[in-house]
């Protein structure tokens, strides 16, 4: 478990992380979305002990990460512009990462690197930009930690591998108890596989809550009624509410069978509970808290 | 393979689930059948492990398939589910219906609808 406690970071005058906490649970995908320049980045190199924090801590497993050898060989951070040694070459990489971390899988490395059609001998300069990508997404597969940070990794990938990057995370997930933090500022591609999303903005936490619970907890209901529509619906919290002639359409916060409770004590011509995206999902919790989000994550 | 459709609203563990009810109703899984592997399955849809497992825990609550510790899961044996399944279909055939009728279709051009699908369908026969 990664436990995020009150952590700052200022970098001279400009605030990039501010007042953090979070708790990223082992076992699920952790999603970190937010615009650029929101303080991903800056998080992710947090938690991979790559900066100090000027407040709070970071502690895995209730060990600070910061100056931790024991710690950080768990700790695995794809950069999102990844670096490699000048005039190096995969097997170099390869000997470099087998040094840092003791549970480096080297017959994978070989295997994947064979798999993804790069060549282990070639200069990795004279590599195409979406290919040092896969360099850096196969060094941090194999490298064996517990945690895999992503950031912004599938940025720049083509559709293909993004499906293959996302089936090896999830075949490690099951096979080792991997842990991916994958942090983007668009939200459509967290969607569809994380279990856990935190919305960072401006340096600060929004919003951290399940995927599931958020779906669970807003019911959004499209209805016609016959006659009129009541002016309020007694026992349940209206989020927002949209006539388009006489078509209504509700969003409460409720679960699903009280909702259902409270509208089959009304008539109509026509009724329909429908599933809200995590999009629609983050727009009305963000506008709860006062913020106007859909020009910010959505992209 | 079809199993996720992005495009549609429905989360992504309910089209895995529905993908396999479909299958184990239809008797493309036989009873006692194995079924892939958590780790198989999200490797192969590209997608996270929990989901495959939430919809692995949503059919064997709705009782298709049974989880054996440290074998994996399996498919239930049909019959009751079969029978179980036919009931809900006509009750969401009587829904149609009623929505039918209460926009005015003429309910012989329903049992019209019904005769020539049934004609259609003669001589393949049911496949249950």
């Amino acid at each position: 478990m990664i436990d995020i406690q009150n952590v700052s970071k200022s970098y001279e005058k400009i605030r990039a992380v501010h007042d953090v906490s979070l708790t990223l649970e082992d076992g699920q995908v952790f999603g970190l979305v937010g615009t650029n320049g929101a303080g991903k980045s800056t998080l992710l190199r947090l938690i991979a002990g790559i900066l100090v924090p000027d407040q709070g801590q970071i502690l895995v497993d209730g060990e600070p990460v910061y100056d931790n050898p024991a710690v950080r060989e768990n700790i695995f951070f794809i950069s999102d512009e990844p670096y490699f040694f000048p005039g190096s070459r995969a097997v170099d990489m390869k000997k470099w990462y087998k040094d840092l971390y003791p549970f480096f899988d080297t017959d994978r490395f070989d295997k994947l690197l064979k798999d993804f059609g790069l060549d282990p001998r070639r200069r990795i300069r004279t590599y195409s930009k979406g290919m040092r990508r896969q360099l850096a997404v196969i060094c941090g597969i194999c490298a064996g930690t517990r945690y895999l940070l992503c950031d912004e990794t599938t940025d720049g990938l083509d559709p293909v591998m993004r499906q293959a990057l996302k089936s090896l995370l999830g075949g490690d997930m099951e096979e080792r108890g991997l842990t991916p933090v994958l942090a983007s500022h668009n939200l459509r591609e967290l969607e569809d596989i994380c279990d856990h999303v935190g919305l960072l903005h401006q340096g600060g936490i929004l919003l951290s809550q399940d995927i599931a619970d958020m779906k669970l907890g807003l019911q959004k209901i499209q209805c016609v009624f016959t006659g009129e529509a009541p002016a309020e619906l007694p026992g349940l919290e209206v989020v927002s509410h949209e006539a388009r002639g006489r078509l209504h359409t509700y969003v409460v916060r409720s679960g699903r069978e009280e909702a259902e409770a409270v509208f089959s004590q009304y008539s109509f011509v026509f009724y329909e509970i429908l599933n809200l995206s995590l999009e629609e999902v983050f727009i009305l919790e963000t506008e709860a808290v006062g913020y106007d989000v859909k020009k910010f994550i959505l992209g | 393979m079809g199993i996720i459709d992005m495009r549609d609203s429905r989360p992504i563990f309910e089209q895995i689930s529905d993908w396999y009810r479909k299958l184990i109703l239809q008797g493309v899984m036989a009873p006692d059948e194995k079924m892939p592997s958590v780790r198989n399955l999200a490797m192969e849809l590209s997608t996270n492990p929990n989901t495959v497992q939430r919809a692995y825990a949503d059919l064997e609550q709705k009782g298709f398939i049974y989880t054996v510790r440290g074998r994996g899961n399996f498919v239930c044996g049909g019959q009751d589910l079969v029978q179980q399944r036919k009931e809900e279909m006509v009750r969401e055939i009587r829904v149609i219906l009623d929505e039918g009728l209460s926009m005015g279709l003429d309910p012989r051009e329903l049992a019209l609808a019904a005769l020539d699908t049934l004609q259609k369908s003669d001589g393949k026969g049911g496949q249950q």
